[in-house]
């Protein structure tokens, strides 16, 4: 570390202090180098924060549950010890428009059995189902931690690592390859509808495929977001998502806790406004009102737009390389509507009179509220959502997941009282006329309508309400149109393609300017893979 | 008495006809069953009233490998193939002066955009090219049977390897280019390039033409390159058709089939492809005539093939359940009208070629979601042609004149189910959107024919009236095409089995006919298939 004038020297600058950036500072920091993040709000945590919106109710304003983090990322920067405390989200209900509900349980047995009252045809195939997507989220696992080959490139250990790539898909076996090519290509509904019959079984897991996403269940290419999310299930039981204790904000807190540790330093309200480049070369960072920041490499967690579009001269940077991250994709197309709650909703399928009309089982409140709701009657419901958004308006009745993360922990809300997490869509980024203070107020209201079909005490017992639209998202966490995987992830945009083709592997066309967001391989979730694969790619490249 | 043929070809369309013909030129005995009375099935072209001819269901033929044509001697038996120039032309309902015309020649289309948008008469000729380079791979992998991972032997490393090579000569840009499309939407496509509202809907409805996605679905960009394979450079959505309409295609294939020994039975029907001991021994009709073989060729869709024609303890579960998860979705319906006159467009140049009526991307998406939901578009996607222009032997008797509509879409899975009065539905529906883009020409149809996908499954056996014999997607193609168990041509459970046609890999009946014909020939000399050029083409 030198210092030069009011400068300091820093090994590593990273810009953006959200989950990637802060798991790439904490391995270069393990590694020995001295770290700098600049994060610009006052909190770390980008798009995974907690904040106490409503005087008492603590929001994850916007990621609100968590499966995906790397396993080897928890061991590797011990991340219990700095605060990490995953609670299970143990079910999943989907109240139905005429009573009845369909329910998914950590407990098998118990989930096959409720199946059985829907179709003893899915309860049957349902195990089956389970074993080849646990198939297929290995089959991909070791993709998603493995840095992509360039198939355009003759050298050797490129050439290797293609094989190795062929290796491992013909090591699957043949019927699992070609349900891999099949789930990578085919729409979720069609996929869906190769094994089950019931539609509102079809409907709550394909909403899984169209998360973040700008595809609808019908659309090619959503059964990949599908298993993107089943991933979370392998390392546990059905459907391992859970809720950090104190809010997903706890998550971030963990890595920079872990990053501080190894010594990395963290600079709040620090926001990068270009980065310094010299002779080709990215020296540093400018921040906030003229400071500036040297290091030998800068790593951006923003998204490849914000990066190259935001902070970097146009200049710098080659033109078809340019075209690539003004094509790459990132509508946003969901939104969030965090409320405070004087008491608990009541789900019209949970009253006696249905239980016994449709034959489910009483579950206690205190039981199923500590799940998932999941507002996805039918595959018509939800595709009809995703109608309205690509015509350039927010859908009328949207696919809803809504959890309670007061029920699990208490200490999100005042005693008595609860907090309510409902992630929307469709609402696109792009509507039509832009978004205004009414058409968000709209937005939030048609939310509400909706859930009040299925829980009609919802309305009174709203204390205070938070709708967040693309455009909020945007302009509190910076994402580019307030995708929440800074990029869609669609098979044009993944892999070798992620961000841009030939610059997959965390660098840019800028000497010592790399990229950790995930908007690189493998991409969004609070997974952190980008952030880890991003800081072994540099420490590989070292001296840069 | 039953009669005994080397190999039995279950229908008699493009693929079965081509099959059959290469077959027979390899010194087989073989016997094509049709059960319309007329041959060429989908491809067909016959007369809609006495004297005035029009093709029959498709309008194009899609590629057909030159190799076929010489090896098969096609031109002397009488093909003329014919593009259609201009290539396409979109007519606008509300404004006809705002017609957009496609031309072979990317220049002057270039130059015919300029009136339009310069950005989009800039952007062209890079477009064209683009397109022509990546159907171009498309071609270089519809030439050889479908690479897979699995399939041992030399012939699928020489197929991998010729691709490999086809794939280098694109460069570091064009693989990625190549690699990044194909998945993508059309909408997607177009959006990075152009701003002409016209001129996307216009390129978008090709890449959503017989098939269940509108343009904002993944993988159309691939649809529309597939659409491109065997057109010149520039022609972008060109399309092909012969002298005599498209049914000249089958007519030169059966003479061909003809001169090489093979026999004909139009009329007949299939009822069963006969299994005894795990191999194929022949067919029986419905009239209950046995024809006795070594070998049967379906060239019917796979889903008919296996599940109709099959008996299903010959049938492997995996097998039939892969078959019934095969997507195939026709919501294309084709009509038929007799004019009493000209038709009324001033442009009459733009008869030359297809007319399309798709004024934007978003009214075809909207199209769209009327038929993904199980209802009829009241704003119909229209391809029309208007054959005897391009044509004079297509002219039809006393000045009367035959159109060809394709109109989509029009979902075989109609909520309201399919019977006269949705029929006469839709058929008023074209013709109102007919109207809209050509005024007047309502009053000079003077005969109309309307082939429901539901009509088209009845009478031309293809499942749900695909027009593809199941829908061309990522996951439909190749190795997967039309079941990975059936993507080598043949049955691996009953020996003397095996499939051609559209169903197939690559999905166009004539390349797909001399693939299926070259594995045919190989196993019956009991070799291991090789990924070998077929033979030069023989002088006669």
């Amino acid at each position: 570390m030198t210092t030069n004038g009011s400068r300091t020297r820093y090994d590593a600058i990273i810009i953006g202090g959200g989950h990637n950036g802060l798991v790439c500072a904490a391995y270069l920091a393990r590694a020995g180098k001295k770290v700098l993040v600049c994060e610009k709000r006052h909190l770390v945590g980008g798009a995974a924060v907690t904040e106490e919106i409503h005087k008492g109710f603590k929001f994850s304003e916007f990621s609100y549950v968590v499966s995906l983090l790397r396993p080897e990322i928890i061991r590797e920067l011990d991340l219990p010890r700095h605060g990490l405390q995953i609670l299970p989200l143990e079910s999943t209900v989907t109240p139905m428009p005429n009573g009845n509900y369909l329910a998914a349980w950590g407990d098998h047995d118990e989930s096959q059995r409720e199946l059985y009252r829907h179709s003893p045809l899915d309860a049957e195939r349902y195990d089956d189902f389970g074993i080849m997507m646990h198939h297929m989220a290995h089959a991909v696992k070791p993709i998603l931690a493995m840095l992509p080959p360039d198939p355009t490139s003759l050298s050797p250990r490129e050439l290797v690592a293609l094989a190795r790539f062929g290796g491992h898909m013909r090591s699957l076996g043949e019927e699992r390859f070609y349900a891999l090519h099949k789930l990578m290509t085919m729409s979720s509904a069609d996929y869906l509808d190769e094994w089950f019959e019931s539609d509102v079984l079809k409907a709550t897991k394909s909403a899984s495929g169209i998360i973040g996403t700008f595809l609808g269940p019908r659309s090619p290419g959503s059964a990949y977001v599908l298993l993107h999310h089943y991933m979370g299930e392998i390392d546990g039981a059905f459907r391992a998502w859970g809720f950090q204790k104190g809010g997903t904000g706890g998550v971030s807190e963990a890595i920079a806790g872990a990053a501080r540790a190894f010594g990395a330093e963290v600079k709040v309200e620090a926001p990068v406004t270009n980065v310094i480049i010299k002779n080709g070369r990215a020296v540093g960072v400018a921040v906030g009102a003229g400071d500036e920041y040297y290091a030998d490499v800068v790593v951006s967690g923003l998204d490849p737009k914000r990066t190259f579009l935001g902070l970097v001269e146009e200049k710098a940077l080659p033109g078809d390389f340019l075209t690539s991250i003004r094509r790459f994709k990132a509508r946003g197309s969901s939104g969030k509507v965090n409320l405070a709650l004087s008491e608990l909703p009541r789900f019209t399928c949970m009253e006696p009179e249905n239980i016994a009309r449709w034959g489910g089982v009483q579950i206690p409140a205190a039981r199923y509220l500590r799940g998932a709701v999941s507002v996805s009657p039918t595959m018509e419901y939800v595709e009809t959502a995703y109608d309205d958004a690509k015509h350039g308006a927010f859908s009328r009745r949207p696919y809803m997941d809504v959890v309670i993360p007061s029920m699990i922990d208490p200490s999100m809300a005042p005693p008595g009282q609860h907090v309510m997490s409902i992630f929307c869509q469709y609402a696109p980024f792009n509507i039509t006329g832009g978004w205004d203070d009414a058409k968000r107020e709209a937005f939030g209201d048609a939310v509400i309508n909706a859930l009040a079909v299925f829980a009609p005490n919802i309305k009174q017992a709203i204390i205070a309400r938070q709708v967040l639209t693309p455009a909020d998202i945007e302009r509190i966490t910076g994402l580019t149109e307030g995708n929440i995987f800074q990029g869609e992830l669609a098979l044009d945009q993944l892999f070798f393609l992620r961000p841009a083709a030939g610059y997959a592997k965390y660098r840019s066309p800028i000497e010592r300017l790399y990229q950790c967001g995930s908007g690189t391989h493998p991409g969004g979730g609070i997974m952190g893979a980008s952030g880890r694969l991003a800081a072994l790619t540099m420490l590989g490249d070292w001296p840069a | 008495m039953t009669q005994r043929y080397d190999v039995i070809v279950i229908g008699g369309g493009v693929g079965g006809l081509a099959t059959a013909a290469l077959l027979g030129k390899r010194g087989m005995d073989v016997h094509v069953v049709e059960a319309r009375e007329h041959l060429g099935g989908l491809t067909s072209t016959e007369d809609i009233v006495p004297g005035v001819p029009c093709d029959t269901v498709d309008h194009e033929l899609g590629w057909v490998p030159p190799a076929l044509v010489a090896e098969l001697g096609l031109d002397r038996h009488g093909l003329q193939l014919l593009y259609c120039d201009p290539c396409a032309t979109a007519l606008v309902p509300s404004a006809p002066s705002e017609s957009i015309a496609l031309y072979p020649d990317a220049q002057r289309t270039a130059g015919a955009l300029g009136r339009y948008s310069t950005n989009d008469a800039a952007a062209w000729p890079a477009f064209a090219l683009r397109v022509a380079q990546l159907s171009g791979f498309l071609r270089a992998l519809y030439e050889v049977p479908a690479p897979s991972l699995f399939a041992s032997g030399a012939g699928n490393l020489v197929s991998m390897l010729a691709l490999g090579r086809k794939a280098r000569s694109l460069g570091r840009n064009g693989i990625f280019d190549l690699l990044r499309t194909l998945p993508m939407s059309i909408a997607d496509v177009l959006d990075e390039s152009f701003e002409n509202t016209t001129l996307k809907g216009l390129l978008g409805a090709r890449a959503v033409s017989r098939i269940l996605q509108g343009p904002r679905s993944g993988a159309t960009a691939f649809l529309f390159l597939h659409y491109h394979v065997g057109l010149p450079s520039g022609a972008v959505r060109g399309m092909l058709t012969a002298r005599g309409g498209v049914g000249a295609l089958a007519g030169a294939m059966i003479g061909a089939a003809k001169a090489h020994g093979v026999s004909f039975r139009t009329g007949a029907t299939v009822a069963r492809i006969d299994v005894k001991n795990e191999r194929t021994r022949g067919v029986t009709l419905e009239s209950g005539e046995e024809i006795v073989a070594d070998r049967v060729v379906s060239s019917l869709d796979a889903r008919h093939t296996i599940y109709d024609l099959i008996d299903p303890v010959h049938v492997e579960p995996e097998l039939s359940r892969a078959i019934g998860h095969v997507r195939m979705r026709g919501a294309t319906a084709k009509v038929n009208l007799v004019l009493d006159g000209a038709v009324p467009l001033p442009n009459v140049d733009a008869l030359r070629g297809p007319l399309v009526v798709a004024p934007s991307i978003s009214a075809l998406e909207r199209a769209f979601d009327n038929a993904k939901h199980g209802t009829m578009s009241d704003a119909m996607t229209l391809e029309v042609r208007v054959p005897g222009v391009l044509d004079p032997s297509m002219e039809g008797k006393g000045g009367r004149v035959a159109v060809s509509v394709l109109a989509q879409w029009a979902p075989y899975g109609l909520k309201s189910g399919w019977d006269a009065a949705s029929r006469g539905v839709l058929g008023d529906r074209v013709l109102a959107a007919l109207e809209s883009a050509i005024p007047g020409i309502t009053n000079r149809v003077v005969h109309r024919e309307i082939l429901s996908p539901r009509d088209i499954e009845e009478r031309f056996g293809a499942s749900e009236g695909s027009l593809t014999h199941g829908e061309l997607a990522l996951d439909q193609i190749l190795f997967m095409r039309p079941v990975p168990a059936l993507s080598r041509y043949r049955s691996a459970s009953i020996e003397g089995l095996y499939v051609c046609g559209r169903g197939c890999h690559p999905g166009m009946p004539a390349a797909a006919a001399m693939l299926a014909a070259r594995e045919i020939v190989r196993s019956a000399r009991g070799r291991e298939p090789a990924a070998t050029p077929p033979p030069a083409p023989q002088v006669a």
